[in-house]
């Protein structure tokens, strides 16, 4: 299998897509469906071909497992959530474009992951951008798509900047040589590394760009946020991975002021990374609406993603890596959950559903298994990554950051239970009951990736062994495993031993449940009320501002939305300030003054 | 692993329920002298759990039922990993982070549990049980996480076995003195003692998250209760206090420190649960992080009396 030719078919069935859109809209989204599903298979039939090299027109490829790692994660967000296309075909305003969009950006992502030069990665980095911020926009929101746009390209032009300094440094374009060769020019080396990784973290939604997140995520069709959350923003953690890697920021800044053993201008990164921890956590515990709060969480993880890969050591960098893929798999079943919820009441405001585990049982498990992953609980994936992150740090000693990653992790908690209680648990609302489960083809992907989430969980080796040839590739030490165990510095992980031991306590309590006599079966409105005589359903659901005591804490904590806001205001003032200069109602006066300006300058300069 | 790990597991988990619920019985009395009263007989908790389990019992749905069985699940699964004086049921499975994680699952199987049962009542009990757990977590797993990088392992045994031998001394809770002052704090917010039991709060939002339950459910929740305290004293006393060298200078050790807990508790007021979370995130968290400095910074603490 070549990757050219997996490119073109991709792109030829994203134009496929967009003219069976326009006669059938059901086949336009079943394409959509096999051709992620036909990218899943052939990137992964491409493992046995690493480092190859291809080439398709004026782009370069070079086959990596780093990249391989990254596709794959990718693609199984894309082609998990394409099922879902099927049904939302008659919401959506422009389907033919959709469909064409929507494996459009996915074979782009697979260009920027093997691009062998910058200009491959950038023309591809575009292509993504520009093509999820138009399906961005068929959603709720005119200016989430803004937003979206606007972040992603100071993160675009930044990263442009870099490449052209370092090209005008050391002459080529290829990745790894044009970084390599900047070891000689440590000051210039420090604004190619700010501006190149901040493409990463406009992407990943670090502090102070995670503001994109909540509005696209919350905003987009319910059938891309999946693939936003689960796949697009893990292209920023790939540049994160490039600017220590390929970028070799560990040795070209080791004459910097260390912090326990990270030089300065990355353990910077890594605050930023924490500071998203406790913005994401604080922010997602009071949302309302649970694609926003989801949105939020994402913030937080991308934090962990961040924070693990930028300590490029044996045990926090393969929990780092790890995490992506725990926290794709987690967030991708989490929205598409709340995805199918949406699509049988309409709604993702917690406030305004209850109850639907009655309606939507499988469903709700599904979203039980991706919140257990999602805030590191055993015996799921995402506790094995936290894990090894945690262990990253114990390692280095790196306090303050271990600090934000405890408050993060703990205030996971708090946020994920949210969505469960106020959607699922509680009262079902009068309005909900007469629903339906989703339909067959929307539980399939949720199951899929529910038992990615127990695979991760319960057998880790099988991504870890991934992650160390990663390692090894980049030159790092790989992380020590045996049979079923991971071993660091500080003792040692049997996943395995803890899922079944788990299954020993369950089995005793679910025994000592049955031979207790059976319980009488109530309605959910036979509750204990204090006496109080309540017989309408909505009322008796506690969903609003949930952990409101907390949430008053910190109710007046800077925004930094409002400081965006505020400061457009002001970019704009200039720009009418100018305007009023150049074409104001007799503008002779200004053209005078610029004419004017203008000939001085010329005459000083030739006289001087 | 072999099915004789299960059978000591198995043992390990009636032993402890008997011990730990004896203890309870007797800790009712100490409460009860505390407040110039007679007090229930020792073995009081014990009738109590067994007349729950023995009464009718009524359901809201599967996942009332299911969440109890996972929260009883998760939670006697974390006992089975708690180092006894050198024993472990399942060698290798004492890291700190899995014990406090895997607590997690129980937690989350008793919040599902209570949500689903449908009254508003037991969902405001579960948020505040979730905001002191985020309250008393953060200053707790950073004097841990300190005491990991002193001693440069995760495993709550081995933390132990480091501590002893030179007696009172090499306890961590006098060797890290302002960690040990958060460890017993955070205590009292893990068991939910006063002052921070405003999630349970008796005779305020009737009940908590325990209002819908009766029956063999009530009984699950006993039992889990007894076994959650001893995996939550046992998590302190070995880190902090040098666990035991033998079981019998571990229990006494444990008795001796949960009925402090409790004497603590006996004289206290409430806090609401906003200012259970502003004194943690003020005093303790304060005096956890100078220690954290202390220790990596320096290296006082780890060597300090040899």
């Amino acid at each position: 299998m070549n990757l050219s030719i997996i490119l073109i078919v991709l792109i030829v069935t994203s134009l496929a897509a967009y003219v069976l859109t326009k006669v059938n809209k059901k086949a336009g989204a079943l394409v959509t469906v096999v051709g992620s599903i036909f990218a899943l298979v052939a990137v992964f039939l491409l493992r046995d071909f690493i480092g190859n090299e291809v080439s398709l027109l004026y782009f370069n490829f070079r086959l990596t497992t780093a990249g391989w790692y990254f596709s794959m994660v990718m693609l199984s967000a894309y082609s998990m959530t394409s099922f879902f296309n099927i049904y939302w075909m008659k919401k959506l305003i422009y389907p033919a474009a959709y469909n064409f969009l929507y494996i459009l950006s996915m074979a782009a992502t697979l260009g920027i992951f093997f691009a062998k030069d910058f200009i491959t990665l950038f023309v591809f980095w575009e292509t993504v951008v520009w093509s999820s911020a138009f399906i961005i926009l068929m959603g709720k929101s005119r200016k989430a798509a803004y937003i979206y746009y606007v972040i992603s390209a100071i993160g675009s032009m930044a990263a442009l900047f870099a490449i052209m300094f370092a090209y005008g440094t050391t002459g080529t374009f290829v990745i790894s040589d044009a970084f390599k060769g900047l070891s000689g020019y440590p000051g210039r080396a420090l604004a190619i590394f700010i501006t190149f990784i901040a493409a990463g973290l406009a992407k990943i939604g670090i502090f102070p760009f995670h503001v994109w997140l909540p509005s696209a995520h919350g905003n987009a069709p319910h059938t891309f946020s999946p693939v936003l959350s689960g796949g697009l923003v893990k292209m920023g953690a790939f540049i994160a991975f490039l600017s220590v890697t390929a970028f070799p920021a560990y040795e070209i800044f080791s004459d910097s002021v260390a912090f326990r053993g990270v030089p300065m201008p990355v353990y910077i990164m890594m605050v930023l990374g924490a500071i998203s921890i406790v913005a994401g956590t604080l922010m997602a515990i009071k949302q309302e609406d649970a694609k926003k709060l989801l949105a939020y969480s994402s913030v937080a993880n991308g934090g962990y993603i961040l924070i693990g890969i930028l300590m490029l050591d044996q045990v926090g960098f393969a929990g780092g890596m790890m995490h992506l893929i725990n926290h794709a798999v987690a967030s991708a079943a989490a929205f598409l959950a709340i995805a199918a919820v949406a699509y049988r009441t309409g709604s993702t405001k917690m406030s305004e559903m209850g109850g639907m585990i009655h309606r939507m049982p499988v469903t709700y498990l599904v979203y039980l298994i991706a919140i257990i992953s999602m805030a590191g609980i055993p015996p799921m994936g995402g506790f094995v990554s936290k894990w090894l992150i945690f262990q990253g740090l114990a390692d280095r000693g790196m306090i303050f950051v271990a600090a934000t990653a405890f408050f993060g992790s703990i205030g996971s908690f708090l946020y994920v239970f949210r969505p469960l209680s106020a959607v699922f648990l509680g009262q079902t609302f009068t309005r909900d009951l007469n629903k339906k489960e989703a339909g067959i083809l929307m539980l399939l992907p949720m199951i899929v990736l529910t038992l990615m989430s127990l695979l991760t969980g319960v057998f880790p080796n099988i991504f870890l062994r991934v992650i160390a040839e990663i390692q090894t590739s980049v030159g790092l030490l790989p992380v020590t495993l045996s049979e079923n165990t991971i071993v660091t510095n500080n003792g040692f992980l049997d996943a395995f031993r803890v899922f079944i031991v788990f299954g020993f306590g369950f089995a005793i309590a679910f025994v000592l449940f049955v031979i207790r006599r059976k319980s009488r079966k109530v309605d959910l409105m036979d509750t204990y009320t204090s006496a109080e005589f309540i017989h309408t359903r909505e009322l008796l659901h506690y969903s609003h501002s949930f952990y409101a005591p907390f949430e008053r804490l910190y109710e007046n904590a800077p925004d930094t939305m409002k400081f965006y806001h505020k400061a457009a205001v002001k970019i704009s003032e200039l720009g009418n300030l100018a305007e009023s200069f150049l074409y104001g109602i007799k503008p002779a006066g200004t053209v005078l003054l610029v004419m004017g300006t203008v000939l001085a300058v010329i005459i000083a300069g030739g006289v001087l | 692993m072999s099915i004789l790990n299960f059978v000591f597991a198995f043992c390990m988990l009636l032993l402890v329920f008997i011990f730990q619920t004896t203890l309870t019985g007797l800790n009712r009395k100490v409460t009860a002298r505390l407040q110039k009263r007679y007090g229930a007989r020792w073995y009081q908790q014990f009738l109590d759990i067994f007349k729950a389990m023995r009464k009718d019992s009524t359901s809201h749905g599967w996942v009332f039922d299911f969440g109890v069985m996972m929260a009883l699940g998760g939670i006697m699964a974390t006992v089975t990993f708690i180092p006894v004086a050198g024993f472990r049921a399942f060698p290798g499975t004492d890291n700190v982070f899995v014990i406090s994680y895997l607590l997690a699952v129980g937690m989350l199987g008793m919040a599902m549990s209570a949500a689903g049962s449908g009254n508003p009542w037991a969902s405001i009990g579960v948020g505040r049980a979730l905001t002191n757990m985020l309250a008393y977590d953060i200053p707790l797993m950073i004097v841990i996480f300190t005491v990991i990088f002193a001693f440069d392992t995760a495993s709550v045994g081995e933390i132990a076995e480091l501590q002893q031998g030179m007696g009172i001394l090499g306890w961590n809770a006098l060797r890290m003195p302002l960690g040990g002052i958060v460890a017993v704090i955070a205590l009292l917010g893990m068991l939910g003692k006063k002052p921070f039991d405003s999630f349970i709060a008796p005779a305020e939002i009737a009940s908590g998250p325990m209002v819908e339950y009766g029956g063999k459910h009530l009984g699950f929740m006993f039992i889990l209760h007894e076994f959650m305290t001893f995996i939550e004293v046992s998590l302190i006393l070995n880190i902090f206090f040098g666990g035991g060298a033998t079981i019998w200078e571990y229990l006494l050790k444990y008795a001796v420190l949960y009925t402090f807990m409790n004497i603590i508790s006996g004289v206290m007021p409430r806090f609401k649960i906003d200012q259970a979370v502003k004194y943690f995130y003020r005093v303790p968290l304060a005096l956890a992080v100078i220690q954290g400095i202390i220790v990596i910074f320096t290296g006082l603490g780890v060597t300090i009396w040899f």
